[in-house]
């Protein structure tokens, strides 16, 4: 049974993985990227609860929690990514050996039901805190900003030593071909949040450290919700006579579920990884459909419960005073399709998935941090100066789970405002230098371009007569896509800049 | 006295044919020689170009037997072949497969993109029709530029080159004509840029000059212009298929100066006011007074 467990971990991290691979341009795939993403519960309804709509791309985690009534927290033993890394990574840390008998702390496992109720909470008072837990959120987005940078950093320096010492050309360079068409990106993708995301991720692998599966059995949301859910599961661990309490299900448990008589486990907590099973040496255990003799209680106080609505409320009260409000959007350029600011927020759950899809093609969208408040760390940005919009381009709307970004026809995104260019003419060449540059306005994308140009004569501090292109922007016609500052040769702030005026948001 | 066996007088027989029709076709070449100019009009991409080459005294005159050849397309945008904003796959193609059939050993295509490469590879069209016809398309990798000298440069002094453009035997350069508001027209000189690392904005200060700099460093074998569509506005990256027009013509030439220069008068453009074409023939890079250029147009529809 634990091959078997391990095989489908496996093979669900390796699909977690194909499918994060799939997320590029060009994107044509019947299979969702965001597969995942939509599979989670607590993503649905985290999501559900703030926007009150029905948001039809999720309602296929509803199957995993129909599944987990009968069948217990199979997600997290046999398909859960996170859970998956962090077994793997739990295997690599030595843990003090314990002696028989003794058994772990059940203290902190409380913590997880706390979080789910305070979140809960706070998603029905519309501020969402579920994106900083929910494991597939945060392993995408750790996956898409942290390890896929690191692995493309590698790998394209790499090919790059390869072409520069000239050997095997030809072989190295349908290497690097297949590689650009499947798994590396054309340019290094790179995140200003790397490193507070990478901390969080290395935090819940470092946990291990205490205990085995420390996330998992004291602080996932989405195991709490999982448990609540698998309370009522049709199957029983069943210990026969020839058990000799030995201990060594207990001790091995990986969620700690075993109680001290042996016969019995939490099915709260249990994952169905069936270690209890491959652990014990006289074959005593079994799992067998009936009725479940498990404890089954949930470590949540009415006391705890109370607490906890207190602290999420707290933290509603708090994203509600904070100086930008979510009628407006602070600094925030949004990607094209983005439903209105307080839709907006209610859905993402700050993935990423358009993040990495946009890597592909213009990488503009990078996780923001204050730009548009506490309440939207980590929400997708546009940042010009590293990244433009692509003019034929609407994956992300096609890779957003929750529809934070409307999945938007070319036609019409083609049209949308995402923002407005301006001029900085005490920066831009021929407004500060009296010189023709207009590389803007050979880049601007739209068929009849949105930077257009004078021509004047202009008298240099030397006194000389020139006569210059001076280039301005035709509101009607910009988009704020921001290839004009991406591609702006001024060294340092560039000479034009997009803001977020006149932005189009979708009402839904 | 010896005797020749079999083989050895066989041998000797076939070098001799070889080196009496090599005689002929050289005379032939000579004769075609004379053209650095030629124009071809009304035929489909592929024809246009194959017409062009062949009048110019066919690839063989460029293109020897084990060379490695670098064909220069522009496909800098993400656009359709409609939109004109890219050179016609066909035209490339037919390029290709004309090396491949002179024996080259390799024949390369690539470009430096605006847009996003792969987007612009597979958009254009050019990464699948120049596979199809045998040639290695090639994304192009940071590491494998190399700065270059430029002793006549007058404000360009030396800036780094894709290292695949150096070292070809052959490089044919192959723009699109495209309406450009700092160029005026984009065309080969201005394709240039599609083989240059660095920070290209730079470049368009002082466009007129640094182009023509950038030039003196590395001479196309041939420059094959697209012009069987072109773009008259908004350009070059256009996407308004209302501002392109269809001309079915292709300019190709040892002259690069020449070529440019005929090219615009498609846009009803008198060359000697282009500043770039005035500096390029002064520093003797060719002929921008197509009155003292060996020119021949044919028309494929007479």
């Amino acid at each position: 049974m634990r091959t078997a467990r391990r095989i489908s971990q496996i093979l669900f991290l390796l699909f977690f993985l194909f499918l994060f691979f799939q997320a590029r341009y060009p994107y044509e795939t019947w299979l969702p990227s965001d597969l995942f993403l939509r599979a989670s519960p607590l993503v649905a309804i985290a999501t559900i609860l703030a926007t009150r709509k029905v948001i039809a791309s999720v309602l296929i985690a509803f199957i995993i929690l129909l599944l987990t009534v009968p069948l217990g927290r199979f997600f997290c033993g046999w398909i859960c990514p996170l859970g998956t890394i962090i077994d793997g990574s739990d295997n690599l840390i030595k843990r003090k050996k314990r002696k028989p008998r003794q058994r772990e702390s059940t203290r902190f496992r409380s913590w997880k039901f706390a979080i789910l109720v305070a979140v809960l909470v706070a998603s029905l008072f519309s501020v969402q805190f579920i994106w900083f837990f929910d494991p597939i959120a945060l392993l995408t987005r750790t996956i898409t900003t942290v390890l896929y940078p690191v692995f493309s950093f590698l790998l394209l320096g790499l090919f790059n030593f390869s072409f520069s010492t000239g050997l095997f050309e030809d072989q190295v360079y349908s290497a690097y071909d297949m590689a650009q068409n499947s798994i590396l990106p054309i340019a290094q993708p790179m995140f200003f949040e790397a490193v507070l995301i990478a901390l969080v991720f290395v935090g819940i692998l470092a946990l291990g450290m205490v205990t085995r599966r420390f996330w998992c059995r004291n602080l996932c949301p989405l195991g709490a919700l999982l448990g609540l859910f698998s309370k009522f599961r049709l199957t029983k661990r069943f210990v026969n006579e020839t058990c000799n309490s030995c201990s060594i299900c207990q001790r091995e448990c990986k969620m700690n579920a075993i109680e001290d008589d042996y016969a019995v486990n939490n099915t709260v907590e249990c994952i169905e990884c069936m270690e209890c099973i491959s652990n014990c040496k006289p074959h005593s255990v079994s799992y067998k459909f009936g009725k479940n003799i498990g404890k089954n209680e949930i470590d949540l106080s009415k006391r705890r419960f109370i607490q906890a609505a207190a602290v999420g409320l707290a933290g509603v009260a708090i994203a509600k005073t904070s100086a930008v409000s979510r009628e407006e959007t602070g600094q925030a350029i949004r990607p094209p399709g983005a439903v209105k600011e307080d839709g907006f927020l209610d859905r993402c759950i700050r993935c990423q998935e358009c993040v990495r899809i946009c890597a592909t093609t213009g990488g503009t969208l990078q996780p923001s941090f204050l730009q548009s408040g506490w309440e939207g760390i980590w929400t997708p940005i546009s940042v010009p100066r590293l990244g433009y919009c692509e003019y034929n381009c609407n994956l992300c709307g096609q890779v957003c789970p929750t529809g934070a970004i409307q999945n938007l026809t070319m036609e019409k995104k083609q049209k949308l405002k995402m923002g407005i260019a301006y001029f900085d003419k005490s920066r831009c060449i021929p407004w500060y230098d009296q010189q023709d540059c207009l590389v803007c306005e050979e880049h601007c994308p739209t068929p009849d371009k949105a930077i257009k140009f004078d021509i004047r004569e202009a008298r240099t501090p030397e006194g000389v007569m020139r006569t210059v292109k001076f280039p301005y922007v035709d509101e009607k016609l910009c988009i704020g896509c921001g290839i004009c500052v991406t591609k702006c040769p001024v060294i340092g702030d560039p000479g034009i800049f997009v803001t977020n005026a006149q932005a189009e948001r979708i009402e839904v | 006295m010896s005797t020749l066996n079999r083989r050895e007088f066989m041998a000797i027989s076939a070098g001799a044919g070889i080196a009496a029709s090599s005689l002929l076709l050289s005379q032939k070449l000579v004769a075609d020689d004379a053209w650095a100019l030629v124009v071809i009009k009304n035929g489909s991409p592929a024809q246009l170009v194959r017409q062009a080459i062949n009048t110019l005294g066919g690839m063989s005159r460029f293109v020897k037997k084990g060379q490695t050849v670098l064909i220069k397309p522009n496909i800098g945008w993400d656009r359709l072949p409609e939109q004109a904003a890219n050179t016609n796959p066909e035209e490339v193609a037919e390029v290709v497969k004309m090396c491949k059939k002179a024996g080259a050993k390799r024949v390369r295509v690539l470009d430096r993109t605006c847009n996003q490469a792969r987007r612009c590879y597979k958009r254009s069209g050019i990464e699948a029709a120049s596979k199809k016809a045998g040639a290695q398309v090639r994304y192009i990798v940071k590491s494998r530029f190399e700065t270059v000298r430029i002793p006549g440069g007058e404000l360009v002094k030396s800036w780094p080159f894709y290292r695949d453009a150096l070292e070809a035997d052959v490089f044919i350069n192959m723009p699109i004509a495209k309406d450009h508001s700092i160029s005026r027209v984009t065309l080969g000189f201005k394709n240039i840029m599609g083989i240059i690392g660095g920070d290209r904005g730079q470049i368009h200060k002082d466009f007129m000059t640094k182009i023509v700099d950038l030039n003196l460093a590395i001479k196309p074998t041939l420059t094959i212009i697209d012009a069987y569509r072109i773009l008259l506005r908004n350009g070059p990256s256009g996407g308004n298929l209302a501002d392109v027009a269809v001309k079915k013509i292709v300019i190709a030439g040892t002259d690069p100066v020449a070529v440019d220069s005929y090219a615009m008068g498609l846009f009803d453009i008198d060359p000697t006011k282009i500043e770039y074409l005035r500096k390029a023939t002064q520093r003797g890079l060719g002929q921008m007074d197509l009155s003292k250029v060996k020119m021949k147009v044919v028309d494929l529809s007479a």
